[in-house]
């Protein structure tokens, strides 16, 4: 323990304090906005390139089309999650239905199914592509509908959850206030409860955009097998998409093609963000009048119970459902034996999440404190703003990026060590927002008062600010690894590194949609037992000290 | 006619109760307050009054008709919380005419009817403000105003003066007296506060364990309460056990401390041998030449006179005051005492013990 001593000693002096901040902020600089971003400055090196790309009009038209998918597409799912999510956190944090719990722990689910698999599960329930003998319900054709059903699947549990956490902390006093002055219960919620949402409604929908926007493996999945990847007119693509489309076909120059598509997604994306915050905060909820009659009756106990059954049925229907109809397709006939393959894929993909996560924790703990404990001042608020921008930025985008930056550095050869790279850019932002929140929430008294008793500064974030923010350090870094391990856009971007999904990518490519499926449910199986263990790994120490 | 009344209400949390058939009128007009230890159901209290609870068993009746299983928006009781709960994203004059304008009134009308209430409470200047730019204080009135604001002619106040310091906590209670006795509104009032109390309602409540104590004008409580839980916990009281010795011709009882030391009260309720508690308030209390004799244990200046604190032989602690500005005897001098015997009260003595009896849980 003489390591911990001598860093107890050495946090004691100020200027080593600052100088450790100052490092995690110039790591942060250096390995993940700046690569980040770097593709927006590559263009006038690739100029040329890019001319001839602007010059070819079909070309043009596909990437004008993607992109507004892209972004129409992450609207609309956002839209859909708050409309549906809603109700789902007002039953969750307010009722006291006896399924709750196992309804609150189902939500969840999807987040730890990596997309890819999402992506298959969800084509097999609602489409019937061709080669699968898996009864499907065969019900949309159309691929923007079945993308949407996709996004929807993984998006609405960060949506129901950061709902459900704004509810938490406002105070059911207000609308009974509201009440006792002659409001309607639903008049209260529309006046009172509401409008209190509105800062957590800006971040629950910039989580839902993100993500949405973001998605590459699953979506790539559904419109492959939907036979929508081809690249001309009669193709259907995403941003993220069309850059893994464009990459993999072979003996071209497809670079100036991916350096303008991803400086189209990351600017539009960084307006997006801009715009999402500055609307959302300002948006009033327009109606000052009320209608009592109408409120009284839309009050009763019926109206709400409807409501309740409906937002059961739609997690039912449109979330659990969908994501669970993958095993099933274990049910049917094939074979797979590639198992070499699989867990050479499952190794790959733990050193990458697992090297993501260590170095999340190691340089995000000192950020998010700053951010925490600085509010208000100058470089907080730019440090905590940065913290979003790999966050909202596509991961396909985001990996080209990092790609050009670490190639220009001569670094293009140690493909694994810059995939680890790109997963730490979009991870790092998960692990810190929600160590900010939480840091946030403890009195900074408790540590002025452990220094008061004489702890060193180090020893007073180990002994004090640490087990109280533990269970979210550990949350956050859960959410980071399984993240890692479902990306399959921004390993594809960057590197031929074969971790799961791309795996399983590569499998639906070759059309062996038993192999994909077989392997996708390993990914799942592993996925859990992987939280699950960190579960009880977790309620182990939280009994110990 | 009664304003709201209570007909054998009961109300459970699971395994607590929080109110045991409790019978109650208020009429109209009445400035009324409760007072009770912590957790003996005042909130509870009101909060089924005002239809936030709905009682387990029983009746509310409100202007003579059942409201038992009327919602809350539908009851018109005013409520004023505890930790105030001013919507915090509206201005002072949108949570003042929250009232006005869920009851569809026009915007013009809901402004000028917040207007009229913020005046009334003085904070008109301030209109602008979001509450959390107000003190503690600030907030407090402009609870208060939201709550008139919305027309009720009863409102309920869980310790709305809590928060404030002792001197606007004087100023404002007289400030809300006088504005809802020149509205006509019927108060219930809970409060910590003893003064507070006894210098603005017209009835008080004492209630104890779930259920209603004793009720009283502020006087009756003070001069002629009907329990030794009352006497004590309403303003200070010495209880001294004694045994009745002598019904005297001129209508004393003689009693006997347990040292054998005798002092009167006055009236003749108990018989000859009775076990009996003796009441006497510090304040009528004083020190004369012969008496009961007591050791002075302590002396202690209480703001604006000295409270003496003494063991009498009997072993009983006897307190009294006197005036801030005459001397006062120090600790170990024996002093005798005599008692108003008019002020003072007698009550049977409870078979399960005195302290059991004053226990506040
Ligand atoms: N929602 C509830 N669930 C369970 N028990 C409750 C609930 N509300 C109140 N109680 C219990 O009922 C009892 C009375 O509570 P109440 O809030 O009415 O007390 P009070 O007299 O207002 O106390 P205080 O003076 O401290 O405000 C307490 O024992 C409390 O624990
Ligand atoms: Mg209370």
């Amino acid at each position: 323990m003489s390591l911990i001593k001598t860093v107890d000693e050495i946090s004691s002096n100020p200027r080593n304090r600052k100088a450790w901040l100052a490092l995690a902020c110039v790591i942060f600089a250096v390995i993940i906005v700046i690569p980040a971003v770097y593709v927006i400055f590559s263009i006038p090196s690739n100029w040329s390139g890019i001319q001839d790309v602007l010059s070819d009009s079909a070309m043009m038209s596909i990437i004008w089309g993607a992109i507004w998918n892209s972004f129409s597409l992450a609207f609309i799912v956002t839209i859909i999650d708050i409309i549906v999510g809603l109700p789902m956190a007002w039953m969750l944090v307010r009722k006291s239905y006896r399924f709750g719990k196992y309804l609150d722990t189902f939500i969840d689910m999807p987040l730890a199914f990596p997309t890819v698999a999402l992506g298959f599960s969800v084509i097999v329930f609602w489409g019937c592509p061709e080669g699968i003998t898996v009864p499907g319900t065969g019900l949309v054709v159309d691929p923007y509908l079945m993308v949407i059903l996709l996004h929807i699947i993984f998006t609405y549990p960060y949506m129901v959850r950061c709902l459900s956490g704004i509810l938490e902390q406002i105070d059911t006093n207000y609308e009974t206030a509201a009440m006792t002055l002659g409001a309607s219960k639903w008049t209260a919620v529309r006046t009172i409860t509401l409008p209190l949402f509105r800062a957590g409604l800006v971040t629950g929908f910039i989580l839902c955009f993100a993500r949405s926007l973001s998605e590459t493996g699953g979506t790539y999945i559904v419109l492959r097998m939907m036979g929508a990847t081809t690249l001309d007119v009669t193709g259907f693509f995403t941003g993220p998409t069309l850059i893994s489309t464009i990459k993999d076909i072979p003996e071209t120059d497809s670079m100036p093609v991916l350096i303008l598509i991803s400086s189209l997604l990351i600017v539009f994306a960084l307006l997006m963000l801009f715009v999402a915050k500055a609307v959302m905060t300002r948006l009033r909820i327009p109606w000052r009048k009320v209608w009592p009659q109408f409120g009284r009756r839309v009050s009763g106990r019926k109206v709400a119970g409807t409501k309740d059954v409906l937002a059961f049925l739609f997690a039912l229907i449109f979330v659990l459902l969908p994501s669970f109809y993958i095993f099933v397709c274990l049910g049917t006939e094939g074979t797979y034996s590639d198992y070499g393959g699989f867990l050479g894929a499952v190794g790959a993909s733990f050193l990458v999440a697992g090297a993501a996560t260590v170095f999340d924790v190691i340089f995000g703990v000192p950020v998010a404190m700053y951010i925490a404990r600085n509010r208000g001042t100058k470089r907080a608020e730019l440090l905590d703003n940065l913290v979003n921008v790999p966050l909202i930025i596509p991961t396909t985008a985001l990996g080209v990026s990092l790609g050009l930056f670490w190639g220009q550095l001569g670094l293009s050869s140690m493909g694994m060590l810059l995939v680890i790279f790109g997963h730490i850019s979009f991870t790092y932002p998960l692990l810190v927002r929600n160590l900010v929140g939480a840091i946030e929430e403890v009195d900074p008294s408790y540590e002025e008062i452990a220094r008061t008793l004489g702890a060193k500064p180090f020893q007073a974030f180990r002994k004090v600010l640490l087990p109280m923010v533990k269970s979210s350090l550990l949350a956050g870094a859960v959410l980071a690894f399984t993240r890692s391990l479902g990306e399959t856009g921004a390993t594809q971007a960057i590197a031929d590194v074969s971790t799961v999904p791309i795996y399983i990518v590569d499998l639906i490519n070759a059309n062996d949609y038993f192999g994909a499926a077989v392997s996708s449910v390993m990914l799942i199986a592993i996925c859990f037992v992987f939280m699950f263990g960190l579960r009880i790994v977790i309620s182990r120490m939280g009994g110990k000290d | 006619m009664p304003k709201i009344k209570l007909e054998h209400v009961v109300m459970r949390f699971g395994t607590v109760t929080a109110a045991r058939d409790i019978n109650v009128t208020i009429n109209s007009g009445e400035y009324v307050t409760i007072l009770g230890p912590s957790g003996c159901g005042k909130t509870t209290l009101i909060k089924m009054i005002s239809g936030i609870l709905h009682p387990t068993e029983g009746r509310v009746l409100i202007d003579g008709a059942d409201v038992t299983d009327v919602p809350i928006e539908d009851r018109d009781v005013g409520y004023v919380f505890q930790n105030i709960a001013l919507f915090p994203h509206m201005d002072l004059k949108d949570n003042v005419g929250y009232g006005p304008r869920v009851r569809d009134m026009s915007r013009e009308e809901t402004d000028a009817v917040a207007e009229e209430y913020l005046s009334l409470v003085r904070m008109l200047d301030r209109s602008g403000y979001l509450p959390s730019e107000l003190s503690g204080g600030e907030q407090q009135k402009v609870a208060i105003a939201r709550a008139l604001a919305s027309g009720s002619k009863v409102i309920m106040l869980d310790e709305p003066l809590s928060a404030l310091d002792a001197r606007v906590r004087v100023e404002l209670r007289y400030d809300i007296r006088r504005l809802v006795k020149k509205l006509g509104i019927t108060v219930l009032h809970v409060t910590h506060d003893q003064e507070e109390a006894m210098s603005v309602s017209d009835r008080i409540i004492l209630m104890r364990k779930g259920t209603i104590h004793e009720t009283g004008t502020p006087l009756e409580i003070y001069r002629d309460p009907k329990s030794i839980f009352a006497a004590y916990f309403i303003g200070e009281t010495n209880l001294i056990e004694c045994t009745v010795v002598k019904r005297t011709k001129k209508g004393n009882t003689q009693v006997v401390l347990r040292d054998g030391s005798v002092t009167r009260v006055a009236g003749i309720r108990f018989e000859v041998g009775d076990p009996v508690v003796l009441s006497v308030r510090p304040e009528h209390v004083y020190t004369a030449n012969d008496g009961i004799r007591a050791v002075v244990r302590d002396v202690v200046f209480m703001g604006t006179y000295w409270r003496v604190r003494t063991e009498a032989d009997s072993q009983d602690l006897i307190d009294y005051n006197i005036s801030a500005d005459t001397d006062t005897p120090s600790k170990g001098d024996v002093v005798y005492l005599v008692f108003n015997k008019k002020a003072a009260r007698l009550f049977a003595r409870p078979i399960q013990g005195l302290q059991e009896e004053i226990v506040l849980e």
